[in-house]
Protein backbone atom coordinates (compact mmCIF):
# COMPACT_ATOMS: atom_id res chain seq x y z
CA UNK A 1 0.00 0.00 0.00
CA UNK A 2 1.47 3.35 -0.99
CA UNK A 3 -1.07 6.03 0.53
CA UNK A 4 0.40 9.42 1.43
CA UNK A 5 -2.46 11.82 2.37
CA UNK A 6 -0.02 14.48 3.60
CA UNK A 7 0.70 15.46 0.20
CA UNK A 8 -2.98 16.25 -0.41
CA UNK A 9 -3.06 18.74 2.81
CA UNK A 10 -1.79 22.23 0.87
CA UNK A 11 -4.57 21.38 -1.98
CA UNK A 12 -7.26 20.93 0.43
CA UNK A 13 -8.86 24.68 -0.05
CA UNK A 14 -8.55 24.31 -3.41
CA UNK A 15 -10.75 21.40 -3.34
CA UNK A 16 -12.95 22.83 -0.63
CA UNK A 17 -13.54 25.82 -3.57
CA UNK A 18 -15.25 23.30 -5.53
CA UNK A 19 -17.81 22.42 -3.34
CA UNK A 20 -19.41 26.00 -3.86
CA UNK A 21 -18.21 25.64 -7.81
CA UNK A 22 -20.35 22.56 -7.87
CA UNK A 23 -22.93 23.26 -5.62
CA UNK A 24 -23.38 26.81 -7.61
CA UNK A 25 -24.16 25.78 -10.82
CA UNK A 26 -26.08 22.67 -9.43
CA UNK A 27 -28.57 24.96 -7.56
CA UNK A 28 -29.06 27.12 -10.79
CA UNK A 29 -29.33 24.00 -12.89
CA UNK A 30 -32.05 22.87 -10.64
CA UNK A 31 -34.18 26.13 -10.22
CA UNK A 32 -33.83 26.46 -13.95
CA UNK A 33 -34.93 22.38 -14.50
CA UNK A 34 -37.85 22.94 -12.10
CA UNK A 35 -39.63 25.88 -13.80
CA UNK A 36 -38.97 24.51 -17.14
CA UNK A 37 -40.16 21.03 -15.59
CA UNK A 38 -43.01 22.48 -14.63
CA UNK A 39 -44.53 24.68 -17.18
CA UNK A 40 -43.41 21.53 -19.73
CA UNK A 41 -45.64 19.14 -17.01
CA UNK A 42 -48.25 21.85 -17.80
CA UNK A 43 -48.12 21.28 -21.49
CA UNK A 44 -48.27 18.06 -20.99
CA UNK A 45 -51.89 17.98 -19.38
CA UNK A 46 -53.13 20.47 -21.66
CA UNK A 47 -55.58 19.92 -24.16
CA UNK A 48 -53.71 21.27 -26.96
CA UNK A 49 -52.12 18.59 -29.15
CA UNK A 50 -49.22 20.37 -30.79
CA UNK A 51 -47.77 21.37 -27.75
CA UNK A 52 -48.52 17.89 -26.39
CA UNK A 53 -46.70 16.73 -29.32
CA UNK A 54 -43.67 18.73 -28.89
CA UNK A 55 -43.55 18.46 -25.38
CA UNK A 56 -43.65 14.79 -25.50
CA UNK A 57 -40.91 14.91 -28.40
CA UNK A 58 -38.56 17.14 -26.21
CA UNK A 59 -38.65 14.67 -22.88
CA UNK A 60 -37.58 11.58 -25.40
CA UNK A 61 -34.93 13.47 -26.94
CA UNK A 62 -33.45 14.58 -23.41
CA UNK A 63 -34.24 11.09 -21.93
CA UNK A 64 -33.25 9.14 -24.78
CA UNK A 65 -29.40 10.48 -24.98
CA UNK A 66 -26.33 10.98 -22.82
CA UNK A 67 -26.35 13.72 -20.78
CA UNK A 68 -22.41 13.71 -21.54
CA UNK A 69 -23.76 14.04 -24.89
CA UNK A 70 -25.72 17.17 -24.47
CA UNK A 71 -23.41 18.71 -22.39
CA UNK A 72 -20.88 18.30 -25.23
CA UNK A 73 -22.91 19.44 -28.23
CA UNK A 74 -24.12 22.46 -25.83
CA UNK A 75 -20.25 23.30 -25.22
CA UNK A 76 -18.53 22.07 -28.28
CA UNK A 77 -20.84 22.52 -31.13
CA UNK A 78 -22.76 25.39 -30.57
CA UNK A 79 -19.69 27.46 -30.82
CA UNK A 80 -19.42 25.84 -33.99
CA UNK A 81 -22.46 26.46 -35.39
CA UNK A 82 -22.54 29.86 -33.87
CA UNK A 83 -19.70 31.22 -33.20
CA UNK A 84 -20.31 32.33 -29.95
CA UNK A 85 -18.03 30.99 -27.32
CA UNK A 86 -20.56 29.62 -24.44
CA UNK A 87 -18.44 29.71 -20.86
CA UNK A 88 -18.30 26.65 -19.42
CA UNK A 89 -20.64 27.71 -16.72
CA UNK A 90 -23.47 28.39 -19.05
CA UNK A 91 -23.22 25.44 -21.13
CA UNK A 92 -23.10 23.10 -17.93
CA UNK A 93 -26.37 25.37 -16.38
CA UNK A 94 -27.97 24.46 -20.04
CA UNK A 95 -27.29 21.25 -20.18
CA UNK A 96 -27.73 20.10 -16.71
CA UNK A 97 -31.12 22.37 -16.99
CA UNK A 98 -32.48 21.37 -19.87
CA UNK A 99 -32.23 17.61 -19.50
CA UNK A 100 -33.44 17.57 -15.64
CA UNK A 101 -36.34 19.50 -16.87
CA UNK A 102 -37.07 16.24 -19.10
CA UNK A 103 -37.24 14.18 -15.92
CA UNK A 104 -38.87 16.67 -13.64
CA UNK A 105 -41.70 17.34 -16.06
CA UNK A 106 -42.79 13.56 -16.41
CA UNK A 107 -42.50 13.55 -12.17
CA UNK A 108 -44.63 16.38 -12.46
CA UNK A 109 -47.49 15.52 -14.87
CA UNK A 110 -47.62 12.00 -13.05
CA UNK A 111 -48.22 14.26 -9.70
CA UNK A 112 -50.89 16.39 -10.76
CA UNK A 113 -52.73 13.31 -12.19
CA UNK A 114 -52.35 11.51 -9.33
CA UNK A 115 -54.40 14.36 -6.78
CA UNK A 116 -57.92 13.91 -6.98
CA UNK A 117 -60.39 14.45 -9.87
CA UNK A 118 -62.89 16.03 -7.36
CA UNK A 119 -60.11 18.89 -6.30
CA UNK A 120 -60.04 20.43 -9.27
CA UNK A 121 -64.27 20.08 -9.92
CA UNK A 122 -64.52 21.34 -6.33
CA UNK A 123 -62.13 24.12 -7.44
CA UNK A 124 -64.17 24.65 -10.80
CA UNK A 125 -67.54 24.50 -8.89
CA UNK A 126 -66.47 27.62 -6.58
CA UNK A 127 -65.79 29.38 -9.75
CA UNK A 128 -61.59 29.20 -9.62
CA UNK A 129 -59.85 30.25 -12.94
CA UNK A 130 -57.43 27.61 -14.17
CA UNK A 131 -54.52 29.66 -13.06
CA UNK A 132 -55.18 30.14 -9.52
CA UNK A 133 -56.60 26.58 -9.24
CA UNK A 134 -53.05 25.41 -10.50
CA UNK A 135 -51.12 27.28 -8.49
CA UNK A 136 -52.59 27.40 -5.07
CA UNK A 137 -54.49 24.04 -5.24
CA UNK A 138 -53.26 21.37 -7.12
CA UNK A 139 -49.71 21.65 -7.90
CA UNK A 140 -49.17 22.20 -3.77
CA UNK A 141 -50.73 18.78 -3.41
CA UNK A 142 -49.04 17.46 -6.12
CA UNK A 143 -45.69 18.78 -4.87
CA UNK A 144 -46.18 16.56 -1.63
CA UNK A 145 -46.81 13.69 -3.46
CA UNK A 146 -43.96 13.76 -5.40
CA UNK A 147 -40.83 15.62 -2.97
CA UNK A 148 -39.48 12.06 -2.53
CA UNK A 149 -39.08 11.28 -6.99
CA UNK A 150 -37.87 15.21 -7.16
CA UNK A 151 -35.35 15.18 -4.37
CA UNK A 152 -33.90 12.10 -5.72
CA UNK A 153 -33.57 13.59 -9.09
CA UNK A 154 -31.67 16.62 -7.58
CA UNK A 155 -29.22 13.91 -6.09
CA UNK A 156 -28.75 12.35 -9.24
CA UNK A 157 -28.25 15.74 -10.13
CA UNK A 158 -25.37 16.52 -7.65
CA UNK A 159 -23.90 13.18 -7.92
CA UNK A 160 -23.73 13.38 -12.29
CA UNK A 161 -22.11 16.98 -12.14
CA UNK A 162 -19.16 15.37 -11.68
CA UNK A 163 -19.04 15.01 -16.27
CA UNK A 164 -18.92 18.94 -16.67
CA UNK A 165 -15.19 17.92 -15.82
CA UNK A 166 -15.09 16.83 -19.37
CA UNK A 167 -15.72 20.47 -20.40
CA UNK A 168 -12.64 21.96 -17.60
CA UNK A 169 -14.99 23.21 -15.61
CA UNK A 170 -13.54 23.46 -12.49
CA UNK A 171 -15.61 21.74 -10.20
CA UNK A 172 -15.43 19.32 -7.26
CA UNK A 173 -14.19 16.45 -10.02
CA UNK A 174 -11.88 18.77 -12.04
CA UNK A 175 -9.99 19.61 -8.89
CA UNK A 176 -9.14 16.38 -7.86
CA UNK A 177 -7.97 15.41 -11.69
CA UNK A 178 -5.96 18.68 -11.54
CA UNK A 179 -4.53 18.03 -8.35
CA UNK A 180 -3.74 14.53 -9.22
CA UNK A 181 -2.03 15.18 -12.15
CA UNK A 182 0.01 18.07 -9.96
CA UNK A 183 1.36 15.45 -7.68
CA UNK A 184 1.29 12.21 -9.23
CA UNK A 185 -1.13 10.70 -7.31
CA UNK A 186 -4.76 10.27 -8.19
CA UNK A 187 -5.75 7.89 -5.32
CA UNK A 188 -5.95 10.16 -2.42
CA UNK A 189 -7.80 13.37 -4.43
CA UNK A 190 -9.84 11.22 -5.72
CA UNK A 191 -11.38 9.97 -2.05
CA UNK A 192 -10.84 13.30 -0.95
CA UNK A 193 -13.77 14.79 -2.86
CA UNK A 194 -15.35 11.36 -3.32
CA UNK A 195 -16.41 11.54 0.61
CA UNK A 196 -17.80 15.63 -0.06
CA UNK A 197 -19.88 14.41 -2.66
CA UNK A 198 -21.10 11.83 -0.72
CA UNK A 199 -21.33 14.27 2.21
CA UNK A 200 -23.29 16.75 -0.13
CA UNK A 201 -25.53 13.78 -1.11
CA UNK A 202 -26.45 12.85 2.34
CA UNK A 203 -27.15 16.13 3.23
CA UNK A 204 -29.62 16.62 0.16
CA UNK A 205 -31.10 13.06 1.69
CA UNK A 206 -31.66 15.02 4.88
CA UNK A 207 -32.75 18.34 3.81
CA UNK A 208 -35.52 16.64 1.63
CA UNK A 209 -36.68 14.69 4.68
CA UNK A 210 -37.08 17.87 6.69
CA UNK A 211 -38.94 19.30 4.03
CA UNK A 212 -41.75 16.16 3.27
CA UNK A 213 -41.96 16.42 7.22
CA UNK A 214 -42.57 20.25 7.11
CA UNK A 215 -45.04 19.31 4.28
CA UNK A 216 -46.52 16.64 6.32
CA UNK A 217 -48.64 19.30 8.72
CA UNK A 218 -51.58 18.77 7.32
CA UNK A 219 -52.17 15.09 7.71
CA UNK B 1 -83.55 29.74 -10.40
CA UNK B 2 -82.91 26.61 -12.60
CA UNK B 3 -84.83 26.23 -16.35
CA UNK B 4 -83.18 22.85 -18.37
CA UNK B 5 -84.74 22.47 -21.74
CA UNK B 6 -84.37 19.06 -23.60
CA UNK B 7 -81.10 18.15 -21.75
CA UNK B 8 -79.34 15.22 -23.09
CA UNK B 9 -76.09 13.87 -22.33
CA UNK B 10 -74.61 11.16 -24.08
CA UNK B 11 -70.83 9.29 -22.91
CA UNK B 12 -69.74 7.56 -26.32
CA UNK B 13 -72.47 5.78 -27.03
CA UNK B 14 -74.28 5.16 -23.94
CA UNK B 15 -77.27 8.01 -23.39
CA UNK B 16 -76.90 9.02 -19.64
CA UNK B 17 -79.90 12.03 -19.90
CA UNK B 18 -82.57 12.01 -22.74
CA UNK B 19 -84.76 14.91 -22.77
CA UNK B 20 -84.91 16.43 -19.74
CA UNK B 21 -87.08 19.89 -19.79
CA UNK B 22 -87.67 21.44 -15.72
CA UNK B 23 -87.47 24.45 -13.84
CA UNK B 24 -86.44 25.21 -10.66
CA UNK B 25 -88.40 28.40 -9.19
CA UNK B 26 -86.18 30.78 -6.60
CA UNK B 27 -86.39 28.85 -2.74
CA UNK B 28 -87.47 25.63 -4.17
CA UNK B 29 -86.09 22.37 -2.95
CA UNK B 30 -86.10 19.80 -5.22
CA UNK B 31 -85.22 15.72 -4.49
CA UNK B 32 -83.32 14.37 -7.11
CA UNK B 33 -84.03 10.24 -6.64
CA UNK B 34 -83.73 7.03 -8.76
CA UNK B 35 -81.82 3.85 -9.23
CA UNK B 36 -78.70 4.15 -9.12
CA UNK B 37 -77.07 4.80 -12.62
CA UNK B 38 -80.15 6.62 -14.11
CA UNK B 39 -78.17 9.86 -14.81
CA UNK B 40 -79.09 11.67 -11.02
CA UNK B 41 -75.06 12.85 -10.67
CA UNK B 42 -74.60 13.88 -14.55
CA UNK B 43 -78.06 15.92 -14.41
CA UNK B 44 -76.76 17.60 -11.08
CA UNK B 45 -73.37 18.49 -12.68
CA UNK B 46 -74.84 19.37 -16.51
CA UNK B 47 -76.43 22.03 -13.97
CA UNK B 48 -72.72 23.57 -13.04
CA UNK B 49 -71.28 22.20 -16.31
CA UNK B 50 -68.89 19.90 -14.35
CA UNK B 51 -70.27 17.71 -17.20
CA UNK B 52 -71.29 19.37 -20.63
CA UNK B 53 -74.54 18.73 -21.78
CA UNK B 54 -74.53 17.03 -25.48
CA UNK B 55 -77.75 18.84 -26.34
CA UNK B 56 -80.20 21.29 -24.78
CA UNK B 57 -79.94 24.40 -22.34
CA UNK B 58 -79.24 25.42 -18.80
CA UNK B 59 -80.33 28.41 -17.48
CA UNK B 60 -79.10 29.72 -14.06
CA UNK B 61 -80.50 32.94 -12.69
CA UNK B 62 -79.79 34.67 -15.50
CA UNK B 63 -77.11 32.77 -17.63
CA UNK B 64 -77.17 30.76 -19.97
CA UNK B 65 -74.51 28.21 -19.44
CA UNK B 66 -74.59 25.96 -22.58
CA UNK B 67 -74.05 28.92 -24.62
CA UNK B 68 -70.41 28.91 -25.43
CA UNK B 69 -70.43 33.09 -25.43
CA UNK B 70 -71.16 32.73 -21.26
CA UNK B 71 -68.62 33.64 -18.81
CA UNK B 72 -68.86 30.04 -16.80
CA UNK B 73 -66.92 31.62 -13.77
CA UNK B 74 -68.81 34.35 -13.30
CA UNK B 75 -71.90 31.91 -13.42
CA UNK B 76 -70.63 29.18 -11.19
CA UNK B 77 -70.60 32.22 -8.03
CA UNK B 78 -74.60 31.81 -8.39
CA UNK B 79 -74.31 27.43 -7.90
CA UNK B 80 -72.63 26.35 -4.80
CA UNK B 81 -71.87 22.32 -4.61
CA UNK B 82 -71.21 19.91 -2.45
CA UNK B 83 -70.21 16.37 -2.82
CA UNK B 84 -70.53 12.85 -1.49
CA UNK B 85 -66.75 12.76 -0.69
CA UNK B 86 -66.42 16.50 0.10
CA UNK B 87 -63.60 17.62 -1.28
CA UNK B 88 -62.29 19.36 0.58
CA UNK B 89 -58.92 21.08 -0.26
CA UNK B 90 -56.50 19.13 2.60
CA UNK B 91 -53.17 21.60 2.28
CA UNK B 92 -55.19 24.44 3.49
CA UNK B 93 -56.68 24.90 6.88
CA UNK B 94 -61.04 25.07 7.41
CA UNK B 95 -60.66 28.69 7.48
CA UNK B 96 -58.28 28.74 4.69
CA UNK B 97 -60.28 26.28 2.39
CA UNK B 98 -63.42 28.78 3.25
CA UNK B 99 -61.78 32.06 2.34
CA UNK B 100 -60.27 30.85 -0.56
CA UNK B 101 -62.55 31.18 -3.06
CA UNK B 102 -63.83 34.51 -1.77
CA UNK B 103 -60.71 36.34 -2.02
CA UNK B 104 -59.63 34.39 -4.95
CA UNK B 105 -63.09 34.99 -7.14
CA UNK B 106 -64.34 37.42 -5.73
CA UNK B 107 -61.87 40.07 -4.53
CA UNK B 108 -62.52 40.11 -0.89
CA UNK B 109 -60.17 41.05 1.57
CA UNK B 110 -59.03 38.56 3.92
CA UNK B 111 -60.20 40.64 6.57
CA UNK B 112 -63.98 40.52 4.82
CA UNK B 113 -63.46 36.51 3.85
CA UNK B 114 -62.46 35.83 7.32
CA UNK B 115 -65.40 37.30 9.20
CA UNK B 116 -67.78 36.01 6.92
CA UNK B 117 -66.19 32.32 7.44
CA UNK B 118 -66.41 32.80 10.85
CA UNK B 119 -69.98 32.95 11.09
CA UNK B 120 -70.39 30.24 8.30
CA UNK B 121 -68.76 28.09 10.26
CA UNK B 122 -71.06 29.48 13.79
CA UNK B 123 -73.40 28.50 11.41
CA UNK B 124 -72.78 25.00 11.38
CA UNK B 125 -71.36 24.49 14.55
CA UNK B 126 -67.43 24.39 13.95
CA UNK B 127 -66.43 27.51 15.14
CA UNK B 128 -63.40 25.29 17.17
CA UNK B 129 -62.17 23.77 13.73
CA UNK B 130 -61.06 27.05 12.34
CA UNK B 131 -57.91 26.07 12.04
CA UNK B 132 -58.09 22.32 11.67
CA UNK B 133 -57.00 20.28 8.66
CA UNK B 134 -59.93 18.45 7.27
CA UNK B 135 -57.43 15.35 7.80
CA UNK B 136 -58.33 15.80 11.54
CA UNK B 137 -62.08 16.34 10.93
CA UNK B 138 -64.98 13.39 11.14
CA UNK B 139 -66.88 12.75 7.97
CA UNK B 140 -69.48 15.05 9.20
CA UNK B 141 -67.64 17.61 10.24
CA UNK B 142 -65.75 18.21 7.14
CA UNK B 143 -69.21 18.01 4.87
CA UNK B 144 -70.50 20.74 7.07
CA UNK B 145 -67.02 22.50 6.09
CA UNK B 146 -68.09 21.52 2.53
CA UNK B 147 -70.82 23.53 2.91
CA UNK B 148 -69.73 26.67 4.19
CA UNK B 149 -67.15 26.61 1.89
CA UNK B 150 -70.15 26.67 -0.95
CA UNK B 151 -71.87 28.80 1.06
CA UNK B 152 -69.02 31.35 1.05
CA UNK B 153 -69.48 32.92 -1.91
CA UNK B 154 -72.93 33.26 -1.82
CA UNK B 155 -74.64 31.39 -4.72
CA UNK B 156 -78.59 31.46 -5.02
CA UNK B 157 -78.78 27.77 -5.60
CA UNK B 158 -76.47 25.03 -4.24
CA UNK B 159 -76.25 21.28 -5.50
CA UNK B 160 -75.87 18.59 -3.22
CA UNK B 161 -74.66 15.24 -4.62
CA UNK B 162 -75.45 12.45 -2.37
CA UNK B 163 -73.84 14.59 0.70
CA UNK B 164 -74.83 12.08 3.54
CA UNK B 165 -73.93 8.93 1.82
CA UNK B 166 -70.18 8.50 2.48
CA UNK B 167 -71.13 9.35 6.47
CA UNK B 168 -71.16 6.97 9.31
CA UNK B 169 -75.03 6.64 10.57
CA UNK B 170 -74.54 8.51 12.99
CA UNK B 171 -73.47 12.05 11.65
CA UNK B 172 -76.06 12.15 8.76
CA UNK B 173 -78.18 14.04 11.05
CA UNK B 174 -75.24 16.61 11.98
CA UNK B 175 -75.25 17.52 7.90
CA UNK B 176 -79.13 17.11 7.18
CA UNK B 177 -80.05 19.56 9.77
CA UNK B 178 -77.72 22.08 8.11
CA UNK B 179 -79.18 21.42 5.16
CA UNK B 180 -82.84 21.66 6.20
CA UNK B 181 -81.73 25.03 7.76
CA UNK B 182 -80.30 26.35 4.85
CA UNK B 183 -83.82 25.51 3.16
CA UNK B 184 -86.14 27.47 5.38
CA UNK B 185 -83.48 30.12 4.94
CA UNK B 186 -84.85 29.99 1.13
CA UNK B 187 -82.40 28.30 -0.57
CA UNK B 188 -82.85 27.21 -3.72
CA UNK B 189 -82.02 23.30 -3.55
CA UNK B 190 -81.12 20.53 -5.69
CA UNK B 191 -80.33 17.20 -3.79
CA UNK B 192 -79.43 14.02 -5.31
CA UNK B 193 -80.42 12.00 -1.85
CA UNK B 194 -81.06 8.30 -0.43
CA UNK B 195 -82.58 10.32 2.37
CA UNK B 196 -86.43 9.72 2.01
CA UNK B 197 -87.04 11.54 4.99
CA UNK B 198 -85.48 14.44 4.12
CA UNK B 199 -86.89 14.54 0.39
CA UNK B 200 -90.76 13.70 2.23
CA UNK B 201 -89.91 16.27 5.12
CA UNK B 202 -87.78 19.26 3.35
CA UNK B 203 -88.36 18.82 -0.39
CA UNK B 204 -91.00 21.14 -2.45
CA UNK B 205 -90.93 18.74 -5.05
CA UNK B 206 -89.34 15.50 -6.07
CA UNK B 207 -87.66 14.63 -9.16
CA UNK B 208 -87.84 10.48 -9.94
CA UNK B 209 -84.81 9.74 -12.61
CA UNK B 210 -85.02 6.31 -14.42
CA UNK B 211 -82.45 5.20 -17.12
CA UNK B 212 -81.92 9.36 -18.13
CA UNK B 213 -85.50 10.27 -18.39
CA UNK B 214 -87.03 12.59 -15.87
CA UNK B 215 -90.40 10.24 -15.29
CA UNK B 216 -92.09 12.13 -12.58
CA UNK B 217 -91.86 15.87 -11.05
CA UNK B 218 -94.58 15.45 -7.92
CA UNK B 219 -94.75 16.97 -4.51
CA UNK B 220 -93.39 14.65 -1.90
CA UNK B 221 -96.82 13.69 -0.65
CA UNK B 222 -98.20 12.61 -4.17
CA UNK B 223 -94.71 10.97 -4.99
CA UNK B 224 -94.46 8.65 -1.76
CA UNK B 225 -98.60 7.58 -1.36
CA UNK B 226 -99.58 7.38 -5.17
CA UNK B 227 -96.30 7.42 -7.59
CA UNK B 228 -98.30 8.03 -10.85
CA UNK B 229 -95.45 4.96 -12.66
CA UNK B 230 -94.80 1.38 -12.01
CA UNK B 231 -90.53 1.93 -11.92
CA UNK B 232 -91.31 4.56 -9.55
CA UNK B 233 -93.75 1.82 -7.53
CA UNK B 234 -90.72 -0.65 -7.66
CA UNK B 235 -88.36 1.65 -6.76
CA UNK B 236 -89.85 3.13 -3.21
CA UNK B 237 -90.76 -0.56 -2.94
CA UNK B 238 -87.17 -1.23 -3.07
CA UNK B 239 -85.62 1.71 -1.26
CA UNK B 240 -88.77 1.44 2.16
N1 LIG C 1 -67.53 10.13 -17.29
C1 LIG C 1 -68.31 9.10 -17.67
N2 LIG C 1 -67.99 8.36 -18.74
C2 LIG C 1 -68.77 7.33 -19.14
N3 LIG C 1 -69.91 6.97 -18.53
C3 LIG C 1 -70.30 7.67 -17.45
C4 LIG C 1 -69.52 8.77 -16.95
N4 LIG C 1 -70.15 9.27 -15.86
C5 LIG C 1 -71.25 8.53 -15.69
N5 LIG C 1 -71.36 7.57 -16.65
C6 LIG C 1 -72.45 6.58 -16.78
O1 LIG C 1 -73.65 7.30 -16.82
C7 LIG C 1 -74.67 6.63 -16.11
C8 LIG C 1 -75.28 7.54 -15.09
O2 LIG C 1 -74.31 7.83 -14.11
P1 LIG C 1 -74.62 8.75 -12.86
O3 LIG C 1 -73.39 8.79 -12.06
O4 LIG C 1 -75.19 10.03 -13.32
O5 LIG C 1 -75.74 7.91 -12.10
P2 LIG C 1 -76.34 8.13 -10.66
O6 LIG C 1 -77.81 8.12 -10.82
O7 LIG C 1 -75.73 9.30 -10.03
O8 LIG C 1 -75.92 6.80 -9.92
P3 LIG C 1 -75.51 6.57 -8.38
O9 LIG C 1 -76.79 6.51 -7.61
O10 LIG C 1 -74.82 5.24 -8.41
O11 LIG C 1 -74.62 7.69 -7.98
C9 LIG C 1 -74.01 5.40 -15.52
O12 LIG C 1 -74.34 4.30 -16.34
C10 LIG C 1 -72.57 5.68 -15.57
O13 LIG C 1 -71.83 4.50 -15.74
MG1 LIG D 1 -74.40 9.59 -8.36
Amino acid sequence: MNLDFTQIVPYIPFMLEGIWVTLGFVSVSIIFGFILGTLIALIKISRIKFMVGLADAYTSVFRGTPLILQLMIIYFAIPQLTGYNIPPFFAAVLAFGLNSSAYISEIIRAGIQAVEKGQTEAAQALGVPYRPMMKDLILPQALKNILPALMNEFITLTKESAIVSTISYLDLMRRAQVVGSDIYRNFEPLLFVGLIYYLLVMGLTMLGKLLERRLRVSD
Amino acid sequence: MIKVEDLSKTFGKTEVLSDISTQVNSGEVVSIVGPSGSGKSTFLRCLNLLETPSNGSVWIQDYEITNPKTNILKAREHIGMVFQHFHLFPHLTVIDNITYAPKQVKGETADQAETKAKSLLEKVGLTDKANAYPNNLSGGQKQRVAIARALAMEPEIMLFDEPTSALDPEMVNEVLDVMKDLAKSGMTMAVVTHEMGFAKEVADRVFFLDHGKLVEDSPPSTFFSKPETQRAQDFLEKIL
